[in-house]
Formats: C-alpha cells, sequence, structure tokens
C-alpha cells in the first residue's frame, strides 16, 4: 500500500479502512465542527469528514486526522493494525534513509491553484474557518497545517505548525516561539532590519507532510516528507513571493510576517489539556493572496486533553529523534517512548546501564538539545523494562527511583509559555524547569546481594515450569490469553 | 444594533462613561463573525445607554458575567502603512 500522496487520498484510505466517517448533514462552523473532532479525539473514533460547513458551500472539512496509530499507520502506507514499535522502526528506517529531494511543478499541474484571490477579494473569512473551542481568542486558520519560509541567509526552507488565528479579513496572529526556527530568524534578521518575512501557509496537507512539519528532524520538511513517502513531494512556486508550497495542498495563504508589528492572539484550547498561555501580542501574518482546490477541505486539528494529533504525533516524532540523537551520541540507549498523555513532556528512555551516571547524562543531552523546550521529565530505566508498557514503566519509577538520589532538577532552563504548572513570570519569559527520573540500579551495588530480584512470574520461575504453566493455562479453567 | 465582545483580564479595564481604546470583535452572524478591530469606544453597565451591545470574557475565554453597551466612537489604525 503506498503512502497517501495527499490530503484527499488519506480521506478515501481512511474512510476505505473504517478509520474516518462521512459526516453528511451540514455542521456549524461555530463550535459545532470543532466539538465533533473533540469527541473524535476523545473517543479515539473515525476521524470526521464534514461534506456540508454552513455558509460555505463547496467545502470541507477533516478532523483529527492523525489522532490515533491506524490513521498514522495508514498515512505511511503501512497496515492499519501495525503496533507503534512496528511504526516507529519504519519511521526511523525512511528517516535514515537517502535524502529524496523535492520536485517542482508548473502551476497548471498544480491543484491548489485552481482558484486564486488577489487584491481586494482577498478575505480570509472566504474560507471556512472554525471557531475550534468556545471562548478561544478567534477562529483558527492554522490548526493543522505548516507555515512555510526561507531563512533568508542561509536559504534553507522551514515548515513548521505555528498556530495561526484570523484577526482580520487580512491578518492573522500567532504563536510563534523565540526558540524555533521562525522565531530565531525574525528576531536575528527581520526585526532588526524592519524588513517583513515572506510566509506561505499550506492548509489540507499531505499526512507526511503534515507529519514532516510537525517533526523536529533537522532534514529540512520537504526532503524528509519525500523520504516518509518515499517518492519526490511535488511542489508549486507561490504567486506573490518566492517560496515553494506543496502543489496538492487544499489552500494556500501567501503573506508577510511584520516582525515589527504584533496584534493580540489567543487564548487557545492546546495541547497541554488547557488554555495555559495568556492572550498576548503575538506574531502577525498579512495575507496576500489565497489560492485553494475546488471544493476545498480544511483539516482541523482539535488540541484539548489526549489524545489528539498534538499528543500523538509530536510524541512519536519528538521520542524517536530523541533516540536518533542520543544513539548518535554513543548512549547505550534500547529505546525512547514518550506515552501520549503525558502531552509529551515525560521521555521515557531504556538503557542498557554499563556506566554510572547515564540516567543524568541522557537528561543532560536530551535537554540541552534543541528538542529540550519541549518537554520537562526524563525517567530512565533499564533494557529489562518495557517502555511502552506504562505499569512496568510505573513499577520501575515507584519502587527504583530513590527519591533522595535519584531524582535530579535543573532550573532555568528554556521552556514553553504553555506549560500548565508554570509561573506567570515563566510563561511570559519561556523559562522552564528540569527533572530527571534515575529508575537505574545503581552500578556500585553489588549485583547478587544489593540489587532486588524482580518477582514475577517470567523472572522467578524456571523455563520449563513457566512453559508448563502456559501450556495447561486453559486447563487450569482459564479463558484463552490474548 | 451590533454585538461586539471584547477580552480583558479584569472587568476594571472596562471604564465608564470615559473614552477607552478596545480591540473588539463582532457577534453578529455572518461569515466576518469573531473578526477584530481597534476602535474607541465608551462603555456602560447601563445596557440601554448606547445602542450596541458589548459581552466580556476573561483571560483564559471565560464568558464574564459583566454585560455592557457600548458606542463605537471610530476605528484606530495601528498597522503600520508599510503593511496597508
Amino acid at each position: 500500500m503506498a503512502a497517501p500522496r495527499s490530503n484527499r487520498e488519506f480521506v478515501e484510505a481512511c474512510i476505505k479502512s473504517g478509520d474516518a466517517v462521512r459526516i453528511k448533514q451540514e455542521v456549524d462552523w461555530e463550535n459545532e465542527a470543532g466539538a465533533i473532532v473533540r469527541r473524535a479525539c476523545e473517543l479515539a473514533a473515525p476521524a470526521p469528514f464534514m461534506e456540508k460547513i454552513k455558509d460555505y458551500p463547496g467545502f470541507s472539512y477533516f478532523g483529527a486526522p492523525l489522532s490515533t496509530y491506524r490513521r498514522m499507520a495508514i498515512s505511511m502506507g503501512m497496515d492499519p493494525a501495525s503496533s507503534l514499535p512496528e511504526i516507529g522502526r519504519e519511521y526511523v528506517k525512511r528517516t535514515n534513509g537517502e535524502v529524496v529531494p523535492p520536485v517542482l511543478v508548473d502551476r497548471k499541474d498544480a491543484p491548489c491553484k485552481e482558484n486564486i484571490l488577489k487584491g481586494a477579494d482577498v478575505d480570509l473569512c472566504r474560507l471556512p474557518v472554525p471557531l475550534v473551542h468556545d471562548g478561544d481568542g478567534g477562529r483558527y486558520v492554522g490548526t493543522w497545517h505548516a507555515v512555510v519560509t526561507k531563512h533568508p541567509v542561509r536559504g534553507d526552507v522551514n515548515w513548521g505548525m505555528y498556530r495561526q488565528m484570523m484577526f482580520d479579513s487580512r491578518t492573522m496572529s500567532g504563536a510563534v516561539f523565540p526558540f524555533s526556527d521562525l522565531g530565531k530568524a525574525l528576531n536575528d534578521y527581520y526585526l532588526p532590519r524592519g524588513e517583513s518575512c515572506p510566509f506561505a501557509t499550506a492548509i489540507g496537507l499531505s499526512p507526511l507532510a503534515a507529519m514532516a512539519a510537525c517533526a523536529p528532524s533537522p532534514i529540512p520538511e520537504p526532503e524528509l516528507t519525500g523520504m516518509l513517502a518515499g517518492e519526490p513531494v511535488r511542489l508549486v512556486k507561490c504567486e506573490t513571493n518566492d517560496l515553494e508550497v506543496p502543489a496538492d495542498a487544499e489552500i494556500i495563504l501567501e503573506g508577510e510576517i511584520c516582525p515589527d508589528y504584533k496584534v493580540e492572539e489567543g487564548p487557545f484550547g492546546e495541547y497541554t489539556g488547557y488554555r495555559t498561555s495568556p492572550r498576548d501580542f503575538r506574531v502577525t501574518f498579512r495575507v496576500n493572496c489565497i489560492t485553494y482546490r475546488n471544493n476545498a477541505t480544511m483539516t482541523i486539528s482539535n488540541m484539548g486533553v489526549p489524545q489528539d494529533e498534538g499528543q500523538l504525533l509530536r510524541s512519536f516524532s519528538l521520542g524517536l529523534e530523541l533516540e536518533k540523537l542520543l544513539k548518535s551520541q554513543g548512549i547505550p540507549v534500547t529505546g525512547v517512548y514518550m506515552h501520549p498523555r503525558s502531552t509529551h513532556h515525560m521521555m521515557i528512555v531504556g538503557v542498557k546501564p554499563t556506566y554510572s551516571g547515564v540516567a543524568q547524562q541522557i537528561g543532560q543531552l536530551a535537554f540541552g538539545s534543541k528538542l529540550g523546550p519541549w518537554f520537562h521529565m526524563v525517567m530512565v530505566v533499564d533494557d529489562q523494562t518495557d517502555i511502552y508498557n506504562w505499569d512496568e514503566v510505573y513499577h520501575a519509577f515507584c519502587t527504583r527511583c530513590h527519591p533522595a538520589n535519584g531524582i535530579h532538577i535543573y532550573k532555568n532552563s528554556p521552556g514553553t509559555p504553555l506549560y500548565p504548572f508554570a509561573t506567570p513570570h515563566e510563561r511570559k519569559f519561556s523559562i522552564g524547569s528540569k527533572v530527571v527520573f534515575d529508575c537505574l540500579w545503581p552500578t556500585d551495588w553489588d549485583k547478587i546481594n544489593d540489587v532486588p530480584t524482580l518477582v514475577s512470574f517470567k523472572h522467578v520461575y524456571p523455563q520449563d515450569i513457566q512453559d508448563k504453566v502456559l501450556a495447561n493455562w486453559t486447563a487450569y479453567g482459564y479463558p484463552p490469553v490474548k | 444594533m451590533n454585538q461586539w465582545e471584547v477580552f480583558v483580564n479584569d472587568v476594571k479595564e472596562l471604564a465608564e462613561d470615559t473614552e477607552l481604546e478596545l480591540t473588539i470583535r463582532t457577534l453578529n452572524p455572518g461569515i466576518h463573525k469573531y473578526t477584530y478591530k481597534r476602535v474607541r469606544a465608551q462603555v456602560s453597565a447601563d445596557l440601554k445607554k448606547h445602542a450596541d451591545q458589548l459581552q466580556v470574557r476573561l483571560g483564559r475565554g471565560q464568558l464574564s458575567q459583566g454585560r455592557f453597551s457600548i458606542k463605537v466612537l471610530g476605528e484606530v489604525q495601528r498597522m503600520p502603512a508599510k503593511y496597508l
């Protein structure tokens, strides 16, 4: 099964497998569509494809695109029943392979150019921008999308998923944190020069392009999309600037970021499950041109309590990129996992505990990396603990982590304003605190006399007894174990 | 009559019968609902004093019980001319 090359192919594949439903009755863009997506996320239900939107004939919504591992597997062209470790291994294999550069196509071959609005015709309200949560600071144009920019000196392309709120018919405001790629470019280059920064927002991407925009990989997103898909992503030139955007996207917004002019943004329901960050003056995006496909589909991610793609996909890619980082430094890790329910705040690391201090070394590398601001807990367990099994991890944490010696706290590190526990001062200045939970037996303990023996079926009984009990399990009168 | 909404951290920010500069969004039905403008305005807790109505939300989106009438005196253009 090939990976879907567009959002449309993805919707069809999900409907075919039972992982999306067609909603034919009219849905209101004001709260109702958001509420459907939110409930689908909380129930891990099929993704809603809403075909009829109040006030917006001809447009549709696709919500919760990647909020289950089944849909993530479909997006990669895999069997929907693939396990998380299988999907993870495939992600690592593809992203460690040959770089697949994008191809540039003519505008006549780009569906996103089927409708073009310029000048006085530019009005974001002509698009079915949803009010995702009641009480949000505005209607959010960008919840599952890519903001495309190019570094003015280095020339490298960045696709980032920076949320964007419709402020008025031509203006959006968005949360761009100072430690992000775009935040650095704005503060280092554009703001001192008083120059505007060209941007394009692509909505309704192929799922792998969205995955790339969300992934904290050092590989440029167009190339990463190609590597994940196994074929080049098709790009096309923008109408009003030199940027290139996915030709098969549903909607493209072109314009300029105004680095010296900010307008109000938020509050907004976030991936942590709260509205945490205050309404504030944030980055302003001025829209000069809108292009879109016939019968365009707007994608909606509804962030809130687990689980939605904000937690699931970010946990997935952040964990795997951290695993690559640790392995590149020679750390004997056996796996890295971020449980989506931790809202990608806790990194669980399996390691062969061959030397002392390895847990702190892992924490320092992870927190010190570019990815560090996005999480604040690292829990290190040994290679006998199944990092995907929360029962085992939790047991290790509660029994092996010494309350005085095994918890290591780092203050005044980079954080995000979205941390619900952060003080108002910390939120304002993106200040974080970090903690490592060392759940390893100390290497200087005598392995025979000091290290406790794990008392479990698979650890304390001889293999022949285990085999006998397993073979006779149903004969004892128990139902079969799946 | 127009319906408007404003976000404030504290309802006390809405001093009555003085000229205020506010960022308000329209609640009038239609495709432009929830778009913002910056205005000079006067507000009053007397709901009959001005023709338009103003609803208030607090910092994290909570709907306030406080209701006001509002008179929009004019629009304020904050955006630098180079971006217009």
